[in-house]
Protein backbone atom coordinates (compact mmCIF):
# COMPACT_ATOMS: atom_id res chain seq x y z
CA UNK A 1 0.00 0.00 0.00
CA UNK A 2 2.52 2.44 0.59
CA UNK A 3 4.61 1.84 -2.54
CA UNK A 4 0.85 2.92 -4.44
CA UNK A 5 0.81 6.39 -2.17
CA UNK A 6 4.12 6.88 -3.23
CA UNK A 7 3.91 6.59 -6.81
CA UNK A 8 0.45 8.59 -6.36
CA UNK A 9 2.46 11.53 -4.67
CA UNK A 10 5.60 10.84 -7.40
CA UNK A 11 2.48 11.27 -10.27
CA UNK A 12 1.24 14.78 -8.61
CA UNK A 13 5.13 15.63 -8.14
CA UNK A 14 6.28 15.13 -10.82
CA UNK A 15 4.19 17.11 -13.01
CA UNK A 16 3.76 20.91 -12.39
CA UNK A 17 0.30 21.50 -11.38
CA UNK A 18 1.08 21.03 -7.72
CA UNK A 19 3.52 23.81 -7.17
CA UNK A 20 1.14 26.23 -9.17
CA UNK A 21 -2.09 25.45 -7.19
CA UNK A 22 0.37 26.08 -3.79
CA UNK A 23 1.39 29.31 -5.44
CA UNK A 24 -1.95 30.87 -6.47
CA UNK A 25 -3.36 29.46 -3.13
CA UNK A 26 -0.22 31.69 -1.17
CA UNK A 27 -0.76 34.42 -3.29
CA UNK A 28 -4.77 34.66 -2.33
CA UNK A 29 -3.81 34.56 1.23
CA UNK A 30 -1.61 37.19 0.78
CA UNK A 31 -4.47 38.97 -0.73
CA UNK A 32 -6.69 38.27 2.37
CA UNK A 33 -3.90 39.06 4.73
CA UNK A 34 -3.32 42.57 3.21
CA UNK A 35 -7.06 43.18 3.22
CA UNK A 36 -7.06 42.37 7.22
CA UNK A 37 -3.67 44.26 7.84
CA UNK A 38 -4.92 47.52 5.87
CA UNK A 39 -8.55 47.37 7.43
CA UNK A 40 -7.98 46.45 10.36
CA UNK A 41 -9.68 48.86 12.95
CA UNK A 42 -11.57 50.32 9.62
CA UNK A 43 -15.36 50.98 10.60
CA UNK A 44 -17.32 50.08 7.54
CA UNK A 45 -21.35 49.50 7.29
CA UNK A 46 -21.11 50.41 10.68
CA UNK A 47 -19.20 47.24 11.51
CA UNK A 48 -16.01 47.10 11.76
CA UNK A 49 -12.56 44.67 11.88
CA UNK A 50 -11.05 44.27 14.94
CA UNK A 51 -7.77 45.92 15.49
CA UNK A 52 -4.30 44.77 14.73
CA UNK A 53 -3.31 44.58 18.35
CA UNK A 54 -6.38 42.52 19.34
CA UNK A 55 -6.55 38.55 20.16
CA UNK A 56 -9.84 38.77 17.87
CA UNK A 57 -7.72 40.30 14.66
CA UNK A 58 -5.09 37.48 14.87
CA UNK A 59 -7.41 34.54 14.97
CA UNK A 60 -9.62 36.74 12.33
CA UNK A 61 -6.45 36.97 9.83
CA UNK A 62 -5.01 33.24 10.99
CA UNK A 63 -8.13 32.02 9.47
CA UNK A 64 -7.54 33.25 5.75
CA UNK A 65 -5.82 30.16 5.19
CA UNK A 66 -8.92 28.25 5.04
CA UNK A 67 -9.86 29.58 2.24
CA UNK A 68 -7.28 27.45 0.41
CA UNK A 69 -9.68 24.32 0.44
CA UNK A 70 -10.70 25.22 -2.79
CA UNK A 71 -6.89 24.47 -4.08
CA UNK A 72 -6.64 21.13 -2.16
CA UNK A 73 -9.75 20.22 -4.05
CA UNK A 74 -8.79 20.75 -7.49
CA UNK A 75 -5.86 19.17 -6.62
CA UNK A 76 -7.96 16.24 -5.70
CA UNK A 77 -9.66 16.46 -8.96
CA UNK A 78 -6.92 16.78 -11.03
CA UNK A 79 -5.60 13.50 -8.93
CA UNK A 80 -8.08 11.19 -10.51
CA UNK A 81 -8.91 13.53 -13.81
CA UNK A 82 -6.00 13.66 -15.60
CA UNK A 83 -5.65 9.97 -15.32
CA UNK A 84 -8.67 9.57 -17.78
CA UNK A 85 -7.75 12.67 -19.72
CA UNK A 86 -4.38 11.43 -20.57
CA UNK A 87 -5.89 7.57 -20.11
CA UNK A 88 -2.87 6.91 -18.04
CA UNK A 89 -5.46 5.35 -15.78
CA UNK A 90 -5.41 2.32 -18.04
CA UNK A 91 -1.26 1.59 -17.06
CA UNK A 92 -2.32 2.34 -13.39
CA UNK A 93 -4.57 -0.54 -13.36
CA UNK A 94 -2.79 -2.89 -15.10
CA UNK A 95 -0.30 -2.26 -12.49
CA UNK A 96 -2.58 -2.45 -9.50
CA UNK A 97 -5.82 -4.19 -11.24
CA UNK A 98 -7.17 -3.97 -7.63
CA UNK A 99 -9.05 -0.63 -8.35
CA UNK A 100 -10.29 0.47 -4.61
CA UNK A 101 -6.45 -0.17 -3.71
CA UNK A 102 -5.71 2.60 -6.36
CA UNK A 103 -8.46 4.57 -4.66
CA UNK A 104 -7.61 4.33 -0.94
CA UNK A 105 -3.73 4.73 -2.26
CA UNK A 106 -4.97 8.13 -4.16
CA UNK A 107 -7.62 9.04 -0.71
CA UNK A 108 -4.34 8.60 1.08
CA UNK A 109 -2.39 10.78 -1.31
CA UNK A 110 -4.88 13.74 -1.09
CA UNK A 111 -4.84 14.18 2.79
CA UNK A 112 -1.10 14.19 2.45
CA UNK A 113 -1.27 16.65 -0.03
CA UNK A 114 -3.75 18.64 2.02
CA UNK A 115 -2.00 18.63 4.71
CA UNK A 116 1.20 19.95 3.23
CA UNK A 117 -0.48 22.60 1.69
CA UNK A 118 -1.94 23.96 4.85
CA UNK A 119 1.43 23.64 6.57
CA UNK A 120 2.87 26.12 3.86
CA UNK A 121 -0.17 28.39 4.10
CA UNK A 122 0.63 28.31 8.16
CA UNK A 123 3.66 29.11 7.68
CA UNK A 124 3.22 31.72 5.39
CA UNK A 125 0.88 33.11 7.85
CA UNK A 126 3.22 32.96 10.85
CA UNK A 127 5.62 35.03 9.21
CA UNK A 128 3.10 37.88 8.30
CA UNK A 129 0.26 37.81 10.90
CA UNK A 130 3.07 37.25 13.68
CA UNK A 131 4.76 41.25 12.59
CA UNK A 132 1.49 42.58 11.76
CA UNK A 133 0.45 42.25 15.53
CA UNK A 134 3.88 42.57 17.49
CA UNK A 135 4.52 45.58 15.20
CA UNK A 136 1.10 47.44 16.39
CA UNK A 137 1.76 46.90 19.88
CA UNK A 138 0.05 43.87 20.49
CA UNK A 139 1.27 40.51 21.42
CA UNK A 140 1.12 37.53 19.58
CA UNK A 141 -0.05 33.85 22.05
CA UNK A 142 -0.43 31.00 20.78
CA UNK A 143 -1.58 29.51 24.16
CA UNK A 144 -4.05 32.21 24.97
CA UNK A 145 -5.59 32.75 21.94
CA UNK A 146 -7.54 30.26 19.27
CA UNK A 147 -4.71 29.96 16.95
CA UNK A 148 -3.89 26.19 17.46
CA UNK A 149 -7.89 25.21 17.20
CA UNK A 150 -7.86 27.23 13.93
CA UNK A 151 -4.45 25.81 12.97
CA UNK A 152 -6.14 22.56 13.49
CA UNK A 153 -8.86 23.66 11.30
CA UNK A 154 -7.07 24.88 8.51
CA UNK A 155 -5.52 21.42 8.66
CA UNK A 156 -8.65 19.40 8.67
CA UNK A 157 -10.14 21.36 6.06
CA UNK A 158 -7.01 21.47 3.21
CA UNK A 159 -6.93 17.15 3.60
CA UNK A 160 -10.43 16.56 3.51
CA UNK A 161 -11.52 19.39 0.81
CA UNK A 162 -8.66 17.13 -1.32
CA UNK A 163 -10.76 13.99 -0.13
CA UNK A 164 -13.98 15.73 -1.91
CA UNK A 165 -11.76 16.50 -5.29
CA UNK A 166 -11.21 12.66 -5.33
CA UNK A 167 -14.52 12.08 -4.88
CA UNK A 168 -15.72 14.27 -7.41
CA UNK A 169 -13.03 13.47 -9.38
CA UNK A 170 -14.19 10.24 -9.92
CA UNK A 171 -17.72 11.22 -10.53
CA UNK A 172 -17.26 13.43 -13.28
CA UNK A 173 -14.13 12.01 -14.97
CA UNK A 174 -13.82 14.73 -16.98
CA UNK A 175 -11.04 17.22 -15.75
CA UNK A 176 -12.69 20.43 -17.14
CA UNK A 177 -16.17 19.62 -15.52
CA UNK A 178 -14.67 18.51 -12.14
CA UNK A 179 -12.59 21.71 -11.92
CA UNK A 180 -15.49 24.03 -12.72
CA UNK A 181 -17.49 22.03 -10.32
CA UNK A 182 -15.26 22.21 -7.55
CA UNK A 183 -15.05 26.60 -8.20
CA UNK A 184 -18.75 26.59 -8.81
CA UNK A 185 -19.71 24.44 -5.70
CA UNK A 186 -16.66 26.33 -3.51
CA UNK A 187 -17.24 30.38 -4.09
CA UNK A 188 -20.60 30.09 -5.34
CA UNK A 189 -23.08 27.79 -3.83
CA UNK A 190 -21.24 27.51 -0.67
CA UNK A 191 -21.58 31.49 -0.41
CA UNK A 192 -24.83 31.58 -0.95
CA UNK A 193 -25.90 29.16 1.43
CA UNK A 194 -23.01 30.34 3.71
CA UNK A 195 -23.43 34.46 3.29
CA UNK A 196 -27.08 34.78 3.51
CA UNK A 197 -28.60 34.34 6.93
CA UNK A 198 -31.80 32.70 5.75
CA UNK A 199 -29.83 30.22 4.49
CA UNK A 200 -27.08 29.63 7.28
CA UNK A 201 -29.49 26.88 8.66
CA UNK A 202 -28.67 24.70 5.71
CA UNK A 203 -25.50 26.27 5.08
CA UNK A 204 -24.11 25.66 8.50
CA UNK A 205 -24.36 21.61 7.42
CA UNK A 206 -22.43 21.91 4.08
CA UNK A 207 -19.00 21.29 3.87
CA UNK A 208 -18.02 25.11 3.86
CA UNK A 209 -20.14 25.77 6.71
CA UNK A 210 -18.72 22.79 8.77
CA UNK A 211 -15.21 24.05 7.72
CA UNK A 212 -16.40 27.48 9.18
CA UNK A 213 -17.32 26.04 12.90
CA UNK A 214 -13.96 24.46 13.07
CA UNK A 215 -12.43 27.59 12.82
CA UNK A 216 -15.08 29.45 14.96
CA UNK A 217 -14.78 32.89 13.85
CA UNK A 218 -17.93 34.38 14.06
CA UNK A 219 -17.17 37.59 13.72
CA UNK A 220 -19.82 40.02 12.25
CA UNK A 221 -17.61 41.37 8.87
CA UNK A 222 -20.77 41.76 6.32
CA UNK A 223 -23.29 43.17 8.96
CA UNK A 224 -25.53 41.20 8.39
CA UNK A 225 -25.31 39.72 11.87
CA UNK A 226 -23.01 36.74 13.17
CA UNK A 227 -23.24 33.53 11.89
CA UNK A 228 -24.48 30.53 14.09
CA UNK A 229 -22.08 27.51 13.24
CA UNK A 230 -22.16 23.89 14.50
CA UNK A 231 -20.00 23.09 17.38
CA UNK A 232 -16.26 22.95 16.36
CA UNK A 233 -16.65 19.23 16.77
CA UNK A 234 -19.75 18.96 15.05
CA UNK A 235 -18.32 20.69 12.16
CA UNK A 236 -15.43 18.08 12.48
CA UNK A 237 -17.62 15.39 12.66
CA UNK A 238 -19.94 16.62 9.75
CA UNK A 239 -16.69 17.45 7.47
CA UNK A 240 -15.02 13.77 8.19
CA UNK A 241 -18.63 12.73 7.51
CA UNK A 242 -18.50 14.34 4.31
CA UNK A 243 -14.85 12.60 3.41
CA UNK A 244 -16.41 9.61 4.21
CA UNK A 245 -19.31 9.67 1.80
CA UNK A 246 -17.02 11.57 -1.40
CA UNK A 247 -14.54 8.18 -0.74
CA UNK A 248 -17.79 5.96 -1.15
CA UNK A 249 -18.19 7.95 -4.03
CA UNK A 250 -14.88 7.63 -5.78
CA UNK A 251 -14.51 3.90 -4.99
CA UNK A 252 -18.46 3.30 -6.04
CA UNK A 253 -17.89 4.78 -9.79
CA UNK A 254 -14.34 3.48 -10.27
CA UNK A 255 -14.06 0.14 -9.13
CA UNK A 256 -16.66 -1.44 -11.95
CA UNK A 257 -16.22 0.80 -14.47
CA UNK A 258 -15.01 -0.37 -17.72
CA UNK A 259 -12.22 1.23 -19.00
CA UNK A 260 -12.31 1.15 -22.82
CA UNK B 1 -1.33 -24.87 -18.80
CA UNK B 2 -1.53 -22.01 -21.55
CA UNK B 3 -0.34 -18.81 -21.16
CA UNK B 4 -3.26 -16.99 -22.27
CA UNK B 5 -6.60 -18.75 -22.46
CA UNK B 6 -9.79 -17.36 -23.91
CA UNK B 7 -12.96 -19.63 -23.30
CA UNK B 8 -16.21 -18.75 -24.85
CA UNK B 9 -15.81 -14.59 -24.28
CA UNK B 10 -18.38 -12.39 -24.62
CA UNK B 11 -18.88 -8.11 -24.36
CA UNK B 12 -22.06 -6.17 -25.37
CA UNK B 13 -21.85 -2.61 -25.28
CA UNK B 14 -25.50 -1.90 -25.06
CA UNK B 15 -26.87 -2.99 -28.43
CA UNK B 16 -23.58 -4.04 -30.16
CA UNK B 17 -22.02 -7.58 -29.43
CA UNK B 18 -18.35 -6.51 -29.14
CA UNK B 19 -17.44 -9.78 -28.30
CA UNK B 20 -18.93 -13.21 -29.12
CA UNK B 21 -18.10 -16.17 -28.04
CA UNK B 22 -14.14 -16.14 -28.72
CA UNK B 23 -12.16 -18.47 -27.59
CA UNK B 24 -8.34 -19.06 -28.56
CA UNK B 25 -5.43 -19.44 -26.59
CA UNK B 26 -1.66 -18.60 -26.61
CA UNK B 27 1.35 -20.98 -25.62
CA UNK B 28 4.66 -19.90 -24.48
CA UNK B 29 7.41 -19.15 -26.99
CA UNK B 30 5.20 -18.19 -29.57
CA UNK B 31 3.60 -15.10 -31.11
CA UNK B 32 0.41 -15.02 -32.17
CA UNK B 33 -1.42 -12.37 -34.33
CA UNK B 34 -4.86 -11.56 -33.49
CA UNK B 35 -6.17 -10.20 -36.46
CA UNK B 36 -9.39 -8.63 -37.43
CA UNK B 37 -10.78 -5.50 -39.19
CA UNK B 38 -11.06 -2.01 -37.12
CA UNK B 39 -14.22 -2.62 -34.89
CA UNK B 40 -13.79 -6.54 -34.94
CA UNK B 41 -13.43 -6.66 -31.26
CA UNK B 42 -9.81 -7.49 -30.85
CA UNK B 43 -9.26 -4.59 -28.15
CA UNK B 44 -12.21 -5.20 -26.41
CA UNK B 45 -11.06 -9.26 -26.41
CA UNK B 46 -7.39 -7.95 -24.81
CA UNK B 47 -9.58 -5.56 -22.47
CA UNK B 48 -11.62 -8.18 -21.08
CA UNK B 49 -8.08 -10.57 -20.41
CA UNK B 50 -6.32 -7.63 -18.79
CA UNK B 51 -9.19 -6.91 -16.31
CA UNK B 52 -10.07 -3.27 -17.55
CA UNK B 53 -13.51 -4.60 -19.15
CA UNK B 54 -15.78 -7.03 -17.05
CA UNK B 55 -17.17 -9.60 -20.00
CA UNK B 56 -20.19 -10.46 -19.86
CA UNK B 57 -19.72 -13.97 -20.11
CA UNK B 58 -16.94 -16.70 -20.26
CA UNK B 59 -13.15 -16.61 -19.13
CA UNK B 60 -10.39 -14.69 -19.73
CA UNK B 61 -7.15 -16.44 -18.30
CA UNK B 62 -3.23 -15.74 -18.15
CA UNK B 63 -1.33 -17.95 -16.57
CA UNK B 64 -4.80 -19.95 -15.17
CA UNK B 65 -5.82 -16.97 -13.43
CA UNK B 66 -8.13 -14.02 -13.89
CA UNK B 67 -5.61 -10.95 -14.50
CA UNK B 68 -7.05 -9.07 -11.64
CA UNK B 69 -6.38 -11.81 -8.88
CA UNK B 70 -2.55 -11.85 -10.20
CA UNK B 71 -0.43 -11.13 -7.26
CA UNK B 72 1.92 -9.45 -8.95
CA UNK B 73 0.37 -8.33 -12.56
CA UNK B 74 3.55 -6.45 -13.45
CA UNK B 75 5.81 -9.40 -13.10
CA UNK B 76 3.52 -11.86 -15.09
CA UNK B 77 2.04 -9.77 -18.04
CA UNK B 78 3.49 -7.00 -19.96
CA UNK B 79 0.90 -5.10 -21.61
CA UNK B 80 0.31 -2.14 -24.12
CA UNK B 81 -2.90 -0.75 -25.01
CA UNK B 82 -2.57 2.43 -26.50
CA UNK B 83 0.12 4.72 -27.57
CA UNK B 84 -1.25 8.23 -26.27
CA UNK B 85 -1.29 7.18 -22.53
CA UNK B 86 1.22 9.22 -21.16
CA UNK B 87 1.16 12.65 -19.36
CA UNK B 88 2.64 15.01 -21.52
CA UNK B 89 4.31 16.94 -18.83
CA UNK B 90 6.00 14.32 -17.52
CA UNK B 91 9.41 12.92 -18.56
CA UNK B 92 9.50 8.92 -20.13
CA UNK B 93 12.41 8.10 -17.03
CA UNK B 94 9.53 9.47 -14.43
CA UNK B 95 6.63 7.83 -16.09
CA UNK B 96 8.01 3.95 -15.85
CA UNK B 97 9.16 5.16 -12.44
CA UNK B 98 5.73 5.52 -11.16
CA UNK B 99 4.39 2.17 -12.68
CA UNK B 100 8.16 0.70 -11.03
CA UNK B 101 6.65 2.32 -7.77
CA UNK B 102 3.24 1.13 -7.89
CA UNK B 103 4.55 -2.64 -9.01
CA UNK B 104 6.83 -2.84 -6.38
CA UNK B 105 9.96 -2.96 -8.87
CA UNK B 106 13.23 -0.86 -8.36
CA UNK B 107 13.69 2.30 -9.81
CA UNK B 108 16.37 1.48 -11.69
CA UNK B 109 14.45 -1.34 -14.12
CA UNK B 110 12.80 2.09 -15.59
CA UNK B 111 16.42 2.82 -17.54
CA UNK B 112 16.89 -0.54 -18.07
CA UNK B 113 13.85 -1.17 -20.12
CA UNK B 114 14.68 2.52 -21.70
CA UNK B 115 17.65 0.94 -22.63
CA UNK B 116 16.38 -2.01 -23.72
CA UNK B 117 13.73 -0.21 -26.50
CA UNK B 118 16.44 2.39 -28.20
CA UNK B 119 15.18 5.40 -25.64
CA UNK B 120 18.24 6.17 -23.17
CA UNK B 121 18.75 9.08 -24.45
CA UNK B 122 14.88 10.36 -24.42
CA UNK B 123 14.66 9.36 -20.34
CA UNK B 124 14.96 12.73 -19.13
CA UNK B 125 12.93 14.65 -21.65
CA UNK B 126 9.15 15.03 -21.69
CA UNK B 127 6.64 13.24 -22.95
CA UNK B 128 4.91 15.49 -24.74
CA UNK B 129 7.62 16.29 -27.09
CA UNK B 130 8.11 12.84 -28.20
CA UNK B 131 7.20 11.53 -32.05
CA UNK B 132 4.41 8.70 -32.25
CA UNK B 133 6.68 6.20 -32.53
CA UNK B 134 8.88 7.08 -29.55
CA UNK B 135 5.24 6.67 -27.45
CA UNK B 136 4.99 3.31 -29.06
CA UNK B 137 8.62 2.14 -28.07
CA UNK B 138 7.86 4.16 -24.27
CA UNK B 139 4.96 1.69 -24.11
CA UNK B 140 6.65 -1.17 -24.66
CA UNK B 141 9.33 -0.09 -22.68
CA UNK B 142 6.15 -0.11 -19.62
CA UNK B 143 5.28 -3.57 -20.36
CA UNK B 144 9.46 -4.94 -20.17
CA UNK B 145 9.66 -3.45 -16.83
CA UNK B 146 8.52 -6.66 -14.07
CA UNK B 147 10.43 -8.83 -17.24
CA UNK B 148 7.25 -11.01 -17.27
CA UNK B 149 6.68 -14.32 -19.77
CA UNK B 150 3.18 -13.20 -20.90
CA UNK B 151 3.20 -10.29 -23.55
CA UNK B 152 0.04 -8.42 -24.98
CA UNK B 153 0.36 -5.83 -27.08
CA UNK B 154 -2.71 -4.13 -29.01
CA UNK B 155 -1.75 -2.52 -32.26
CA UNK B 156 2.26 -1.70 -31.66
CA UNK B 157 2.75 -0.93 -35.04
CA UNK B 158 0.80 1.97 -35.43
CA UNK B 159 2.50 4.90 -35.88
CA UNK B 160 5.78 3.14 -36.17
CA UNK B 161 7.91 4.34 -39.77
CA UNK B 162 9.34 1.22 -41.85
CA UNK B 163 12.10 0.83 -39.78
CA UNK B 164 10.14 0.75 -36.37
CA UNK B 165 8.47 -1.91 -37.62
CA UNK B 166 11.16 -4.24 -38.93
CA UNK B 167 12.63 -3.22 -35.48
CA UNK B 168 9.12 -4.21 -33.85
CA UNK B 169 9.15 -7.61 -35.86
CA UNK B 170 12.80 -8.49 -34.52
CA UNK B 171 11.84 -7.36 -30.99
CA UNK B 172 8.91 -9.78 -30.81
CA UNK B 173 10.75 -12.80 -32.10
CA UNK B 174 13.26 -12.51 -29.67
CA UNK B 175 10.60 -12.01 -26.63
CA UNK B 176 8.58 -15.21 -27.74
CA UNK B 177 11.77 -17.37 -29.51
CA UNK B 178 14.81 -16.24 -27.50
CA UNK B 179 13.21 -15.69 -23.86
CA UNK B 180 10.12 -18.13 -24.49
CA UNK B 181 7.56 -15.68 -24.25
CA UNK B 182 4.09 -16.31 -24.70
CA UNK B 183 3.10 -13.37 -27.24
CA UNK B 184 -0.67 -12.11 -27.92
CA UNK B 185 -0.37 -9.21 -30.64
CA UNK B 186 -3.39 -7.74 -32.53
CA UNK B 187 -3.57 -5.84 -35.50
CA UNK B 188 -5.40 -5.06 -38.46
CA UNK B 189 -2.71 -5.18 -40.85
CA UNK B 190 -1.99 -8.52 -42.37
CA UNK B 191 1.73 -7.26 -43.40
CA UNK B 192 3.06 -5.67 -40.11
CA UNK B 193 2.51 -9.24 -38.60
CA UNK B 194 2.68 -11.71 -41.33
CA UNK B 195 6.40 -12.03 -40.53
CA UNK B 196 6.11 -12.13 -37.17
CA UNK B 197 3.74 -14.70 -35.86
CA UNK B 198 4.01 -18.59 -35.50
CA UNK B 199 -0.33 -18.98 -35.07
CA UNK B 200 -2.94 -16.57 -36.36
CA UNK B 201 -6.46 -15.91 -35.08
CA UNK B 202 -9.22 -13.82 -37.00
CA UNK B 203 -11.94 -12.18 -35.73
CA UNK B 204 -14.76 -10.12 -37.44
CA UNK B 205 -17.57 -8.64 -35.93
CA UNK B 206 -16.88 -10.36 -32.68
CA UNK B 207 -16.83 -13.69 -33.75
CA UNK B 208 -13.73 -16.04 -34.56
CA UNK B 209 -13.28 -16.07 -38.28
CA UNK B 210 -10.76 -18.25 -38.74
CA UNK B 211 -7.52 -19.78 -36.24
CA UNK B 212 -4.32 -22.07 -36.70
CA UNK B 213 -1.10 -21.83 -37.35
CA UNK B 214 0.45 -19.19 -40.06
CA UNK B 215 2.01 -21.92 -42.39
CA UNK B 216 -1.58 -24.01 -42.72
CA UNK B 217 -3.30 -21.07 -43.14
CA UNK B 218 -1.18 -19.31 -45.83
CA UNK B 219 -0.48 -23.06 -47.44
CA UNK B 220 -4.28 -23.17 -48.34
CA UNK B 221 -4.55 -22.00 -51.75
CA UNK B 222 -1.31 -21.31 -52.98
CA UNK B 223 -1.13 -23.67 -55.02
CA UNK B 224 -3.63 -21.98 -57.49
CA UNK B 225 -2.78 -20.01 -60.36
CA UNK B 226 -4.44 -17.21 -61.96
CA UNK B 227 -4.53 -16.60 -65.71
CA UNK B 228 -6.06 -14.43 -67.74
CA UNK B 229 -5.16 -14.37 -71.57
CA UNK B 230 -6.13 -12.62 -74.84
CA UNK B 231 -7.58 -16.28 -76.39
CA UNK B 232 -9.15 -17.87 -72.84
CA UNK B 233 -11.27 -20.13 -74.94
CA UNK B 234 -7.81 -21.80 -76.33
CA UNK B 235 -5.94 -21.66 -72.86
CA UNK B 236 -8.25 -23.67 -71.25
CA UNK B 237 -8.37 -26.80 -72.90
CA UNK B 238 -4.63 -26.75 -73.72
CA UNK B 239 -4.05 -26.30 -69.53
CA UNK B 240 -6.56 -29.25 -69.26
CA UNK B 241 -4.56 -30.93 -70.98
CA UNK B 242 -1.50 -30.92 -69.87
CA UNK B 243 -2.59 -31.80 -66.29
CA UNK B 244 -4.22 -28.46 -64.83
CA UNK B 245 -7.76 -28.53 -63.00
CA UNK B 246 -8.83 -25.28 -64.41
CA UNK B 247 -12.31 -23.01 -62.95
CA UNK B 248 -13.70 -20.18 -65.03
CA UNK B 249 -13.96 -17.48 -62.36
CA UNK B 250 -15.47 -15.20 -65.22
CA UNK B 251 -14.54 -11.85 -66.50
CA UNK B 252 -12.02 -13.72 -68.60
CA UNK B 253 -9.94 -14.99 -65.36
CA UNK B 254 -9.36 -18.75 -65.17
CA UNK B 255 -8.08 -20.19 -61.49
CA UNK B 256 -5.66 -23.57 -62.29
CA UNK B 257 -4.66 -26.34 -59.62
CA UNK B 258 -1.93 -28.41 -60.22
CA UNK B 259 0.67 -26.47 -62.53
CA UNK B 260 3.12 -23.47 -61.45
CA UNK B 261 2.85 -20.49 -62.69
CA UNK B 262 6.09 -21.22 -65.10
CA UNK B 263 4.49 -24.44 -66.59
CA UNK B 264 1.56 -22.51 -67.59
CA UNK B 265 3.80 -19.96 -69.24
CA UNK B 266 5.28 -23.00 -71.49
CA UNK B 267 1.71 -23.86 -72.38
CA UNK B 268 0.83 -20.10 -73.82
CA UNK B 269 4.06 -19.96 -75.35
CA UNK B 270 3.94 -23.69 -77.11
CA UNK B 271 0.09 -22.44 -78.54
CA UNK B 272 1.38 -18.87 -79.23
CA UNK B 273 -1.21 -17.60 -76.66
CA UNK B 274 -0.58 -13.93 -75.40
CA UNK B 275 -0.97 -14.02 -71.86
CA UNK B 276 -2.24 -10.64 -69.92
CA UNK B 277 -2.13 -11.57 -66.37
CA UNK B 278 -0.58 -14.75 -64.73
CA UNK B 279 0.01 -14.58 -60.96
CA UNK B 280 0.23 -17.36 -57.88
CA UNK B 281 -2.90 -16.70 -55.67
CA UNK B 282 -3.34 -14.93 -52.94
CA UNK B 283 -2.70 -17.07 -50.06
CA UNK B 284 -5.60 -18.10 -48.56
CA UNK B 285 -5.26 -15.61 -45.04
CA UNK B 286 -4.56 -12.99 -47.13
CA UNK B 287 -8.33 -13.88 -48.63
CA UNK B 288 -9.75 -14.35 -45.89
CA UNK B 289 -8.42 -11.71 -44.10
CA UNK B 290 -9.36 -9.18 -47.56
CA UNK B 291 -12.97 -10.38 -48.03
CA UNK B 292 -13.61 -9.49 -44.29
CA UNK B 293 -11.70 -6.18 -44.50
CA UNK B 294 -14.03 -5.34 -48.09
CA UNK B 295 -16.97 -6.65 -46.72
CA UNK B 296 -17.07 -3.57 -44.72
Amino acid sequence: MSGLVKAELRKLFTTRLWWIMLLVMLLLAALRLGFLIAFAGVEQNGAALPARDSAQWAETAWSAGAAGGIFAMILGVVLVTSEYRYQTITGTFLATPRRNRVIVAKLVTGLLVGALFSLAVLVFQAVTVIPAVTLSGGEFSLSASRIPQISLGILMTLALYAVFGIGLGALVRNQIAGIIGAIVWAYVIENIFIGIPALQSVGKWLPGGAAQALLSIDLDVAGLGAPEWLPAWAGALVLIGYGLLFAAVATATTVRRDIT
Amino acid sequence: MAAIEIRNLMKSFGPVKAVDGVSFSVEAGSVTGYLGPNGAGKTTTLRCLLGLVTPDSGEALVNGERYVTLSRPTSEVGAVLEATSFHPGRTARNHLRILCTAAGLPDARADEALEQVGLADAAGKRVGGFSLGMRQRLALASALLGRPRVYIFDEPANGLDPAGIEWLRGFLRHLAHDQGAAVLVSSHVLAEVEQTVDDVVIIAKGRLVRQGSLAELTSDGADVVRVRAAETADLAPALEAAGGVVEQAGDGLLRVRGLDTEAVGRIALDRRIVLTEVAQERSGLHKVFLDLTEGR
